[in-house]
């Protein structure tokens, strides 16, 4: 793997190495009625009373995979969708490279899905007509029966028996858009009435009997190690079992939550750590260095025409530099996992973006084969990249084996959850414009300094892809610029890093699309007319291995900018700002964000969105996605962490803000009719929405915020 | 230790834990009802609202001797099936995103309802206001607490 991009490859195509056919035998499950269910692939099985259960390949963390993925199914194979129930895909033989991650959970298991369930079709169709005697061409499906001349009709389960016989189609017939009747439709999420009585299960309701709770006492410097300690206090607290060295610190297990907490809290105040050598560690310092890094080597991630001596010859250049902090995932379930570990074989209980990494590192841990690692995916409290760390299912794996007998859950609190994260890095951004006499775009040079993520999920190597990935949103900025030079100068940071919501591209696509408004203001022209002349009539035109389809793009910008009214009379105070990007050269997005600033106070009154993401699964879905989307970018405009001592500065939502109610824009969101494949929008709208805000707070008082979090200074 | 008599969605429950155990954790691990969930331990994201004698408190401020005597009422004793307006409305406006904040979302907007059936815009936001929802589902919130006030209608 040497890029972001191989890892959606390899873990996004969870199962597409899976050939339909291979279980041709149609193995029952336990407590299946044996050879009676028919199972033609790993994602499907109808059982002979003729509901079906579908395989969900994706861990549901909130962008309703678990709804999307299985209405794919349901739609080729003409399911009911009320007689429908899902299982949750396992690491495994059927699944070896399960993962979930970079809005890609749509794009990457469309066609295996759509080709399992319309196999599945023609199988009971064949069935069926064979029965009947009929050719299967008089045959037709509807909400699980197959129909046929005469007024025939069979249920998919009675059919079932002998659909298993038969040969699994390689290339079955797919609908095509025009057939679709339950995809393009709203559909409510599936998991919405368990979630409303409290019966949707995540990680932390995981309860095994015999469990165990335990807390961990980390030292709050990473990489620091506890020295010496005296667990006789912890070992008072009523419910406290055991202290256990395990190799992220010291495990408290008790027979509660509320006693391993208590009783971390006593181990606590007797401890003192062998920090490291990172007790130094803190923000400025680190600012100062990735500023040197803007002036030092790096590596390019695109480079195209001569943009030294372009911007040289250039009649006049602008140049400015932006900042991006170190942010926190806070999902609202805190990090937890629970193991249970023998000598033979462990399970695992817990929400992970990353199964089957999950899996094979905790199995590593504790000296086991990943196939004795039995891993349950639970519903995750939220992901947004943070899931994706397997430190979380490890660490617990370590603990169940230290502390030995019966399951542990560790439950993380809230200041462990972000002391511990596995941050998104700060980054440090240099951007040069190089105009010409008319004021036309000849020359731009965008330079990136800070830590990267890709070499951290790869446990410290640093991977050829890693500038590529680093600068996503900023190499592949979709202008026609003749000389650009796009570059990323790695500065090491002591600190775990890991993808958050929109990854890199949120600090990359924030610093480019602030400095093009810049760049468009500097030459007196409308940011809106500007980039649709830097967009120019194109329409594909490749950006390394990946067509971009321009015409896309433009579409959205106007569409966004149209229902947004761009160009209006504003009432005093108030600005519009727009931004677009094509993510990942996939979902093309543009945001209008209106905004005022009253008192030195930052109003966000409206995002409008435009979106064009090939064939849209689920409406409803899609725009429950915008509107988080655009919460989380509103959010990251006050969060950050900041490091002192080593240490994270903040330790909860008091000072690590989040988004609430009364602050939450309206939303709108406008999408494109498309017959194209579809994309992701989990995080699409995340790095296009704080560039809107921030171009708006510039058309609104002349103020330009380069540096998040905004300070109240910058707007007084 | 005496053991602590809290009743629990009706039912009377004897709970033998520390005077200073949250409520939150004997709901969770003492009485196994986890749909009271744990979010920042300070009172400062509602995940783990319950009421308390009608009002919605947030639990893992409660210790248990406090809540002796009183009725606690959790998610899971909310309605017997689903059924209470601010459940149907949440299901109507498909709110939930990943869904862990959304039990503590319910408990408020309920005992919202109860002391105001019809609640202005500032009122939700002062209640749902103390609450956070990382995934962002604050506009379906809105609608589907007016449209409980309507008695389900839009």
């Amino acid at each position: 793997m040497t890029s972001r991009r191989d890892f959606i490859k390899v873990t996004g195509a969870a199962g597409a190495g899976l050939v339909l056919g291979l279980h041709l035998e149609a193995k029952p499950r336990p407590g299946e009625a044996a050879a009676r269910t028919f199972r033609p692939n790993a994602y499907l099985a109808i059982r002979p009373d003729g509901r079906a259960v579908l395989t969900v390949p994706k861990s549901e963390m909130g962008q309703g995979v678990r709804t999307s993925l299985p209405l794919v199914i349901a739609e080729e194979l003409d399911l009911d969708w009320s007689r429908v129930e899902l299982v949750q895909a396992m690491p495994g033989p059927d699944f070896r490279h399960l993962g979930t991650g970079g809005s890609t959970s749509v794009s990457t298991t469309w066609t295996t899905l759509r080709t399992a369930g319309a196999a599945a079709r023609e199988m009971l169709v064949a069935a069926a007509a064979q029965r009947w005697g009929v050719p299967s061409g008089q045959c037709r499906t509807e909400k699980g029966f197959v129909l046929g001349p005469g007024g025939k009709k069979a249920g998919y389960g009675e059919l079932a028996e002998a659909a298993a016989k038969l040969p699994v189609p390689k290339a079955p017939k797919l609908k095509t858009p025009a057939e679709f009747r339950l995809l393009g439709h709203p559909t409510r999420r599936v998991d919405g009435p368990k979630i409303v009585v409290g019966r949707a299960l995540f990680g932390l309701d995981t309860r095994r009997p015999g469990q165990r709770f335990a807390a961990v006492l980390r030292c709050p410097v990473v990489g620091g190690t506890p020295k010496a300690w005296d667990a006789s206090k912890a070992l008072a607290v009523r419910g406290v079992k055991a202290v256990v060295p395990v190799p992220t610190g010291l495990a408290v297990v008790a027979d509660g939550t509320w006693a391993a907490f208590k009783g971390r809290d006593a181990l606590a105040s007797s401890i003192s750590w062998n920090e490291g050598p990172n007790g130094d560690f803190n923000s400025k310092d680190l600012e100062t260095r990735m500023r040197a890094a803007l002036d030092g080597p790096a590596d390019a991630a695109r480079s195209t025409g001569a943009v030294v001596p372009a911007l040289a010859a250039a009649a006049r250049v602008i140049e400015a530099e932006y900042a991006f902090p170190f942010q926190a995932h806070t999902t609202m379930e805190p990090m937890n996992a629970t193991a249970l570990v023998r000598p033979d074989g462990a399970e695992l209980w817990v929400g992970t973006q990353s199964p089957n990494t999950a899996q094979e590192r905790a199995a590593a841990a504790v000296g086991l084969k990943p196939d004795q690692v039995k891993l349950n995916v639970a519903l995750l409290g939220g992901g947004f990249g943070r899931r994706s760390g397997t430190d979380f299912s490890t660490e617990a794996a370590q603990v169940a084996k230290a502390a030995g007998g019966g399951p542990v859950q560790v439950v993380w609190d809230r200041t462990d959850d972000i002391r511990h994260d596995q941050f998104h890095p700060a980054t440090l951004h240099r951007l040069k414009a190089g105009l010409d006499g008319r004021g036309g775009l000849g020359a731009w040079s965008h330079r990136i300094a800070g830590g990267a993520v890709l070499r951290s999920w790869l446990e410290g190597k640093k991977a050829p892809g890693q500038a590529e990935t680093e600068a996503n949103g900023a190499w592949d900025l979709p202008y026609d610029i003749p000389a650009l030079d796009i570059s990323f100068a790695e500065v090491e940071v002591p600190v775990p890093l890991g993808w958050w919501r929109a990854i890199e591209i949120v600090p990359n696509v924030f610093a480019r699309e602030c400095f093009l408004d810049e760049v468009a203001h500097a030459t007196g022209k409308d940011p809106l007319a500007f980039r649709l002349d830097l967009l120019g009539k194109r329409g594909q035109v490749k950006l390394g291995e990946e067509e971009l389809d321009l015409a896309r793009l433009r579409k959205v910008l106007e569409l966004a900018a149209e229902k947004a009214g761009w160009g209006r009379t504003l009432p005093k105070g108030h600005g519009l700002g727009l931004a677009c990007h094509a993510y990942d050269r996939r979902t093309y997005i543009a945001a209008v964000a209106e905004i005022s600033v009253e008192k030195g106070g930052l109003r966000v009154h409206r995002v409008v969105a435009a979106v064009d993401c090939g064939i849209i699964l689920n409406p409803d879905g899609l725009a429950g996605q915008v509107e988080g989307g655009v919460a989380w970018a509103v959010s990251a405009l006050s969060s950050q962490i900041t490091f002192e001592k080593g240490r994270a500065v903040q330790e909860n939502f008091d000072t690590f803000p989040v988004l609430r109610l009364p602050e939450m824009p309206q939303v709108e969101v406008h999408t494109i009719a498309s017959t194209e494949a579809p994309s992701g929008m989990g995080e699409p709208p995340v790095p296009v929405t704080i560039p809107a805000i921030l171009n708006a707070v510039f058309a609104a008082t002349g103020k330009r915020l380069r540096r998040l979090p905004i300070a109240p200074a910058d707007l007084a | 230790m005496p053991a602590f008599q809290i009743t629990v969605n009706g039912r009377r429950r004897s709970v033998d834990v520390d005077a200073d155990t949250p409520l939150l954790w004997v709901l969770r691990d003492t009485l196994g009802l986890t749909g009271t969930k744990f979010g920042c331990g300070q009172g400062i994201c509602g995940s783990c609202t319950v009421h308390q004698d009608g009002k919605a408190v947030r639990s893992c401020q409660v210790p248990v001797k406090e809540a002796t005597g009183a009725s606690i009422v959790t998610i899971e004793g909310l309605s017997k099936d689903g059924s209470h307006p601010v459940q149907r409305a949440w299901i109507e406006e498909d709110v939930a995103q990943c869904g862990y904040c959304q039990p503590g979302m319910l408990m408020s907007a309920s005992a919202l309802l109860a002391a105001h059936p019809h609640p202005t815009d500032g009122q939700i936001d002062d209640v749902i206001g103390d609450h956070i929802c990382r995934c962002g589902s604050y506009p379906r919130i809105r609608k589907a607490i007016h449209r409980a006030a309507k008695g389900g209608a839009e």
